[in-house]
């Protein structure tokens, strides 16, 4: 977290900066199928990023070396494109789109029926075209819309969100004033159906009451959240003319 | 990843050509829908999306200042690139830029380049010591056939929607890129023995050499690229260039209509 601290993120009203209450979160839209290159694909729109999610496979895993006899493994990139940033990226991986390529991949692998396809792998390709505060979240959640879209079984699909802290206060949803100056962030995959977290990063300090609620906050926000995915999917099949 | 080219595959394509038909039931050089979007992405100074058939490609622009070459004191730069990554295609695989996106992001470079639509010298700050470097990024999503020619038109519509982010960086107000001029890129893929215009994947794959044209608001060439194995005569030039003039011509129409709105 940035902790500059003195710069004002709530307003004399109690509302945040552009208007939001502590818990709601900015705008989500969600279209599934959006790549036709792609088995299964989808795009979100989180505030004012754009996450595209493509999914490929499952199909032969190689190298050889990679393969597991009992279970598909699940090749994960996360890529903020150069433009994405108010600063151009150079192209190409760094340390953070790593990490969390692997643990986004880790949070798949838990909810996809890996076993069902020994000996495979199944790409998931995450492209940020918008960055503000809150990709990896939102590319998650496109994730498990484009592996849905694929017709990949799954237990349940996984929910990016986040909540986190500005001025001592627990808010959810951080924007990118909020994640640049806060106390801290707290993004969380959650599995809406089951009630199960596969993926949980933070930030910053927190005490256990206020992690308690952020991780409320989570709850609620993954319930909304999961209903567009729903619609998104649904919209895609209506007229089964795919 | 290699890709297999099924003998089957190309004699239907040479059986669909001797009937004058195409693998989507398109005429010889009739294009597919195109849609396209500007000022799509925040973040980006300039955006634009591109749709043709199954073919997404979004392009962005941003802007740093430099130190101008010591030969060229007052001039500002412009590069254009392209990513081929694996989220377009299972055919791409992760690792450094492949021969294929490198070709693919000069070959729209120079048309863009090459036209003059960008005058260097009005990136120019302060003379020996600041100008802008413009830089055009090619996001390829889905490759459904003809990237080229979406990657040439998303990168001239996102370059034409640019505004310079000056007070970001401290050196006056924002203003938009001035851009002179529409450079249009159209491509032709030899299916079955004869060109078609804006070849599909099926006709990529089961085809031969492809030919690109970028042509100017005045009808002049600024790049021209034959790739892939494969040889053409001088008369099947002519007649894919005199195509490729109107083809051109309409694309512009299209991006004059969205800036229009």
């Amino acid at each position: 977290m940035g902790g500059y601290g003195d710069v004002q993120l709530l307003r004399d009203d109690g509302l945040r900066l552009d208007g939001r209450k502590l818990d709601e979160s900015r705008p989500v839209t969600i279209q599934a199928g959006i790549l036709p290159a792609a088995d299964g694909s989808a795009m979100v729109t989180h505030g004012l990023n754009v996450a595209v999610a493509a999914v490929y496979g499952p199909m032969e895993a190689h190298p050889r070396k990679i393969q597991r006899q009992d279970r598909a493994v699940i090749d994960v990139r996360y890529n903020m494109a150069p433009f994405s940033t108010s600063d151009r990226i150079r192209p190409g991986f760094n340390r953070r789109s790593r990490e969390i390529s692997k643990v986004t991949a880790e949070a798949l692998e838990s909810v996809v029926l890996v076993e069902r396809f020994p000996r495979s792998k199944i790409r998931v390709e995450i492209e940020i075209l918008a960055a503000e505060a809150g990709t990896r979240c939102a590319g998650i959640t496109a994730a498990s819309v484009a592996l849905a879209d694929a017709g990949i079984p799954m237990r349940d699909m996984i929910v990016g969100v986040a909540s986190g802290k500005i001025e001592d206060t627990v808010v959810l949803d951080l924007d990118k004033a909020e994640d640049n100056y806060g106390q801290a962030d707290l993004p969380a995959g959650i599995l809406p159906n089951t009630g199960e977290i596969a993926f949980l990063q933070m930030d910053g300090d927190l005490s256990p009451e206020e992690f308690d609620l952020a991780m409320e906050y989570n709850f609620k926000a993954a319930k909304e959240i999961h209903e567009i995915m729903v619609d998104a999917l649904k919209a895609r099949y209506e007229g089964g003319d795919n | 990843m290699v890709e297999l080219v099924p003998n089957l595959l190309r004699q239907e394509m040479a059986r669909l050509a001797e009937q004058d038909a195409r693998i989507d039931g398109r005429g010889q050089f009739e294009g597919r829908e195109i849609s396209l979007e500007t000022d799509c992405l925040y973040n980006a100074e300039g955006s634009a999306k591109v749709t043709m058939g199954k073919t997404v490609v979004y392009a962005g622009v941003k802007f740093e200042i430099r130190t101008p070459w010591p030969d060229r004191p007052s001039e500002g730069s412009l590069m254009c690139g392209a990513e081929l990554r694996p989220v377009a295609h299972r055919k791409y695989e992760p690792g450094p830029p492949s021969p294929e996106s490198i070709e693919l992001g000069r070959v729209v470079d120079r048309g863009i380049r090459e036209s003059g639509c960008i005058d260097m010298n009005s990136l120019c700050i302060i003379p020996g010591e600041k100008v802008w470097g413009v830089m055009i990024d090619i996001h390829v999503l889905s490759d459904g056939g003809n990237i080229f020619d979406a990657c040439g038109l998303a990168a001239i519509a996102a370059l034409r929607t640019a505004v310079v982010p000056a007070e970001r960086f401290d050196v006056g107000d924002d203003y938009t890129l001035s851009v002179n001029g529409t450079p249009i890129m159209a491509s032709f893929t030899r299916v079955g023995g004869r060109y078609v215009y804006d070849p599909c994947e099926e006709e990529e794959l089961g085809g031969d050499e492809r030919i690109h044209i970028t042509i100017g608001d005045e009808g002049h060439l600024h790049s021209l690229q034959k790739g892939l194995r494969g040889v053409f005569t001088p008369q099947e030039f002519a007649e894919i260039f005199e195509v490729a003039q109107t083809k051109c011509a309409e694309l512009r129409k299209i991006v004059a209509k969205k800036e229009a709105n």
